[in-house]
């Protein structure tokens, strides 16, 4: 009877794996800055010993195409095949998550027995630190520094910072011309809540990383 | 033949079993379930908001997705590159500053985007909590909270 039991526990678990085995469901792409789309593969084969179909696939954005080998939907056992996803990556920088849900005959319409992530990588050209600078309501007004560095192989300069409000007083300096920069913050009024958005501009060629922003805020 | 006799038996009791319950109680609803003591910790439930002052919702779907069938007081924020990330952050700084909570969500469970922009939103350091609302749209509207 245990004998029995075990069959059936096999049998079951068989029946519940997904019959599709992809070489990978999470991609790393290590794309270059100045990327516009990125195209990724998910190969697969049916590891079942029955043929399987692909009902449906979708993509949470519409950003992006995807493409089954020869427009093949149904497997063979033992049969391989392709999905082909591209992206387009717009003013992206830094890590993003692109999924891909795939979706078997007989898999309920809200739970797709398969989801492909593609985690696309760009480089970051103009990194900030801190991205906001804080100050707490009628505490002390001391200056805060927002440290800008170039990751670019060439120099990237600053051209111009301008901010949305006169409570504070910034100033930008340069530490390595080209390289690095440092954009010190002193707020004027702590009496009242306040928030900017600096904008900062640079002569960098590939528009998406131009411009930049950074926050103060006095909470 | 023994064991294949047994396999029989016990597939054709299961069966049965289940045939019968689909006859009384139903083909299974499939409706959503958010445990707060297993979800995980970047995520709410929606039974969990109880009191909604201060909190801001973020829709991260499309933009014809937020403007159709959104909740009504949620700002969009999310990953197509046909949008401007640039005008988001500054458009929506003062909100995400002022609000006690700010509460993501995209299509349902599967859809991972609204982790991603909390992320981003977390990144800004100008709110105070971000969470992830659990089952995404799907629990908004197995709610009431929003018609499809």
């Amino acid at each position: 009877m245990i004998r029995t039991a075990c069959i059936l526990l096999a049998i079951a678990t068989l029946a519940h794996s997904a019959p599709l085995k992809f070489a990978e469901t999470l991609r790393e792409v290590h794309a270059p800055a100045d990327v516009k789309t990125v195209t990724t593969d998910f190969t697969f084969t049916n590891r079942s010993n029955k043929p399987v179909t692909i009902s449906r696939y979708e993509s949470a954005c519409s950003c992006m195409k995807v493409e089954i080998s020869d427009a093949k939907l149904r497997y063979a056992p033992g049969e391989s095949g392709t999905i082909r996803a591209e992206f387009d990556m717009g003013n992206f920088s830094g890590e993003v998550d692109k999924t891909i849900a795939i979706w078997l005959e007989g898999d309920p319409k809200d739970k797709p027995s398969i989801t492909l992530t593609a985690r696309v990588h760009i480089p970051v050209i103009v990194n900030i630190e801190p991205k906001t600078v804080k100050w707490p309501l009628n505490g002390k007004a001391n200056p805060q520094i927002i440290s800008i560095t170039m990751k670019d192989t060439k120099p990237v300069r600053i051209t111009k910072v301008s901010s949305s409000s006169e409570n504070f007083r910034h100033e930008l300096k340069t530490v390595t011309d080209g390289k690095s920069y440092e954009l010190v913050v002193t707020p004027l009024d702590l009496s009242a809540p306040t928030l900017a958005i600096f904008r900062i501009e640079t002569d960098c060629t590939l528009s998406k990383h131009k411009t930049q922003q950074v926050f103060a805020v006095v909470r | 033949m023994r064991t294949g006799l047994q396999l029989a038996i016990i597939a054709t009791i299961s069966l049965a079993a289940a045939g019968l319950t689909y006859l009384v109680k139903g083909p299974p609803t499939r409706s959503h379930l958010c445990d707060p003591a297993t979800r995980k910790a970047d995520e709410i439930c929606l039974s969990e908001i109880t009191k909604p002052i201060g909190i801001l919702w973020v829709d991260a779907r499309s933009r014809t997705a937020w403007q159709k069938n959104g909740l009504p007081e949620a700002i969009l924020w999310n990953l197509d590159p046909a949008e401007d990330m640039q005008a988001f952050e500054a458009n929506n700084a003062e909100k995400i500053a002022s609000a006690q909570k700010i509460i993501v969500y995209c299509g349902d469970e599967n859809c991972g985007i609204s982790r991603q922009v909390a992320e981003r939103i977390r990144k800004l350091d100008l709110g105070l909590q971000v969470l992830v609302l659990n089952g995404g749209w799907r629990a908004l509207k197995e709610a009431g909270r929003v018609k499809d």
